[in-house]
């Protein structure tokens, strides 16, 4: 229920042009330690973290999304 | 590009988030089930070979990183940023991983180097014709609210 009620702003239905499109709001700029944090990866349906990737070879990490 | 540059050390990921555009085809996830199930359509109809990452539900990684609907970050091993970019341009990706591997080889050659901070003002392709046709991905919907903010855009250029 929590996680619903925290995602319902994050997943908006209408499109509204909602953030900056242009600015980053986070600190991580170029020479910084980039955050570490989970997700799901689709093959196995398994948690996996960001920092599992980067301990051994660089790694470029595209955001997006199918619409 | 990915496999072009798997076997020169990097690893390319997709951070899959918020659908960008909903509509009645696609539309906003509103269980972790649908959010799979919307990757693998884009898996699926986009053949993506590179690992997906399903961010959570409130968007964590997303917005952890920024919130930016399409951006890109070039980590390199052991976990600092050497790049970001606020959209993806693939021409300007493989002129910084070209960068770096131009920049190792140099090490290995002996030149002494030392990490510094630049900036630089891009250029992206854009391509308006296959964005609108990408709307219909995600239905009708999207495609008038899109339509809709190009109108309120342009008022508030003009300073309405």
């Amino acid at each position: 229920m929590s996680d619903f009620t925290a995602s319902d702003a994050y997943n908006y239905t209408v499109f509204e042009g909602q953030g900056d499109y242009e600015t980053f709001p986070t600190p991580w700029h170029a020479l910084s330690a980039a955050p570490d944090c989970s997700a799901i990866l689709l093959d196995s349906g398994q948690p996996v973290r960001l920092s599992d990737y980067w301990r051994e070879r660089d790694v470029l990490i595209e955001f997006g999304s199918y619409t | 590009m990915a496999k072009a540059f798997a076997g020169k050390g990097f690893t390319f990921l997709f951070v899959y988030t918020r659908e960008a555009h909903p509509g009645e085809n696609y539309g906003a996830h509103k269980s972790m089930a649908q959010k799979i199930a919307h990757a693998q359509a884009f898996r699926e109809h986009c053949h993506i070979e590179r690992p997906i990452l399903v961010d959570d539900l409130a968007g964590t990684a997303h917005r952890l990183y920024g919130e930016l609907p399409n951006m890109t970050y070039l980590i390199g091993r052991g976990g600092k940023v050497l790049f970001r970019s606020n959209w993806t341009d693939a021409p300007t990706i493989e002129l910084m991983l070209n960068y770096l591997i131009n920049v190792r080889s140099r090490r290995r050659e002996g030149e002494r180097l030392a990490p510094f901070y630049a900036e630089f003002g891009g250029y992206r392709i854009t391509d308006p014709a296959k964005f609108q046709q990408g709307l219909h991905i995600g239905g009708p919907q999207a495609i008038d609210d899109f339509a809709r903010m190009m109108k309120v855009w342009a008022e508030q250029a003009r300073g309405g």
